[in-house]
């Protein structure tokens, strides 16, 4: 595993309902990433297809692996480059059960997926009338070390990524399409979840707007002291390439031990209260 | 949350940026050539004509001047010529009289004592005229309701609220106020008590009963969810009176909708038929 790596924070507006095209730009991205030297490329939630469908979803999900990750994987062989974007997922099993999904995809192809834990639905956010909630946190053995994977809103919930900091994970990739109106809300939650799990966090959104939503961009790269270490433009298009030193990890975690220090007992005590509440 | 005026202060330049990107945004999927406004002469078509203008360009934005002898005042005609010149937008009036007229007589059971039936008549008149101008030129038409009068329902279905667009939909009467003053609008329009222009005298505030720096602050609670005794408390003023405008909110929702049809099949128009809003 290499002890530092280059990401690319790859902020990208998408067309709605329109795959070829998007991965077009996907494809575009990674290929100039990859001549900046960046080794994994992070697209936003849903960047296969946009954010904003609606009941165009049930055509535009497809099965991972399939047709769009076979694209994806190719284009990650060819550039010998690790990639995650996201895409509505429909369950092998059924017709019409969908999850929001990252996909992780490496230079040896499939590498694995994150279906979305949380789902907003509230104020302008309707995921839970077209998603099934997934019920597993992930963090990937790469060549590139242990990548975690969250969607957006699930980083309002600490227990997503501490959850995905215990599987192993020491870099926790959030992609997210989070309107303007959201904004403070990530920018101080990213750096908590960062700092209080000791690990690094690229969160990548989107920009562009989709029906009157206007996503802010502002994706970054923080370090687990909490300090944000690349930054993308907010509301504009932008690639920007970041560098993660694991070895930043160990006196982090050594000086503020939040991990030694969990206290399982309290979680029992959560779950009691949370079904009560 | 305190209910005090400083609550609706936003970062104008931002709000400036975001309602400017939106229209143009709107305007650049939607492959049109231009924009239409209504232009008043009043504060929210100055605002939104002005928008347009810094969003796509004035040579691309038209404000469409539609008086009529009832209420014709030189001063909003001043004032429309007023901000087009200065933004450098085009402008071109056309007197509705004659056509108000002709509907007029042509109304068996028309009753020109009944003020609101005739004044929506001059709404929607505007309306078909404004929208002639978007068909034959490829334009689109940018309302410029704002938040204040919509939630209260104070407007004519069909009429001025009938748009492509409404930029200043998500902002009350006051930010309005703020949003014009920080992109330029001349204070003489800012400053002018609003009016709808169906009669002569009407006078927005008048006729709601209340001034719109305290109306903005109960419909900010009632958007955040406070409850009318808490809103009346801290506004200092009888609950009667947020209970009257949360019912002329409540029952005023069907000028907001689309249409309402009986749930018969699979997937019904307006309910859930859920599609992207796709402009182009």
């Amino acid at each position: 595993m290499k002890e530092k790596i280059k990401l690319a924070l790859a902020q990208i507006s998408c067309k709605q309902a329109n795959k070829t095209e998007n991965i077009k730009k996907i494809e575009k991205i990674v290929t100039k990433a990859k001549s900046q030297a960046a080794e994994l490329v992070i697209f936003p939630e849903l960047s296969l297809t946009g954010y904003v469908v609606r009941d165009q979803i049930y055509e535009l999900a497809e099965t991972i692996p399939g047709p769009s990750t076979n694209i994806l994987e190719n284009i990650a062989r060819k550039t010998k480059t690790h990639i995650v974007f996201g895409m509505p997922e429909v369950s092998e099993k059924t017709h019409a059960t969908l999850y929001n999904t990252a996909v992780l995809v490496g230079p040896k192809g499939f590498i694995g997926k994150y279906r979305k834990m949380y789902l907003p639905t509230h104020s302008v956010f309707e995921e839970k009338r077209y998603f099934r909630p997934g019920y597993q946190t992930v963090a990937f053995d790469t060549e590139l070390g242990k990548i975690g994977l969250i969607i957006c809103y699930d980083i309002f919930f600490p227990e997503v990524s501490r959850l995905t900091r215990l599987e192993g994970a020491q870099l926790i990739v959030c992609i997210s399409a989070s309107p303007a109106v959201r904004r403070m809300f990530f920018e101080t939650l990213t750096v908590a979840r960062a700092m209080e799990n000791a690990a690094f966090l690229a969160y990548v959104n989107l920009v562009g707007i989709e029906d009157g939503l206007q996503f802010w961009g502002g994706s970054r790269l923080i370090g687990p002291q909490g300090k944000i270490l690349a930054k993308a433009k907010y509301d504009e298009e932008d690639l920007v390439i970041g560098e993660v030193d694991y070895a930043d990890i160990r006196p982090v975690e050594a000086f503020v031990p939040t991990l030694k220090d969990i206290r399982p007992e309290l979680f029992d005590k959560l779950k009691e209260s949370a079904e009560k509440l | 949350m305190k209910l005090i005026p400083s609550v609706l202060d936003l970062d104008w330049s931002e709000i400036d940026t975001r309602v400017t990107r939106f229209i143009k945004d709107y305007f650049d999927k939607s492959k049109t050539k231009g924009i239409v406004v209504s232009l008043s002469g009043g504060i929210d078509s100055c605002t939104v004509a002005v928008l347009s203008a810094l969003a796509i360009g004035g040579d691309k934005v038209v404000g469409l001047m539609l008086p009529e002898k009832e209420t014709y005042n030189a001063q909003d005609v001043k004032h429309a010529r007023l901000v087009a010149e200065k933004f450098g937008f085009k402008t071109e009036m056309i007197d509705i009289t004659s056509t108000l007229e002709a509907f007029y007589k042509s109304i068996p059971i028309f009753d020109p004592s009944d003020g609101i039936c005739k004044g929506n008549i001059k709404a929607r008149t505007r309306m078909i005229y404004v929208y002639y101008y978007a068909n034959r030129f490829k334009m689109l038409v940018c309302g410029s309701s704002d938040k204040s009068e919509t939630m209260m329902g104070y407007f004519t279905k069909w009429g001025d609220i009938a748009a492509d667009i409404s930029p200043i939909m998500d902002l009350y009467k006051t930010q309005v106020r703020k949003l014009a003053h920080h992109i330029g609008v001349p204070k003489e329009i800012i400053a002018k008590p609003s009016s709808p222009t169906l009669w002569p005298g009407q006078l927005a505030e008048k006729e709601l009963g209340i001034k719109y720096e305290q109306l903005d602050l109960i419909l900010y609670g009632i958007e955040h969810f406070l409850k009318t005794e808490e809103i009346a408390k801290q506004l200092n003023v009888e609950k009667e009176l947020i209970d009257k405008l949360k019912h002329r909110w409540l029952s005023t929702e069907h000028k907001r909708r689309t249409l309402l049809t009986a749930k018969i099949e699979y997937r019904t128009v307006g309910a859930d038929f859920r599609l992207t809003r796709n402009p182009y």
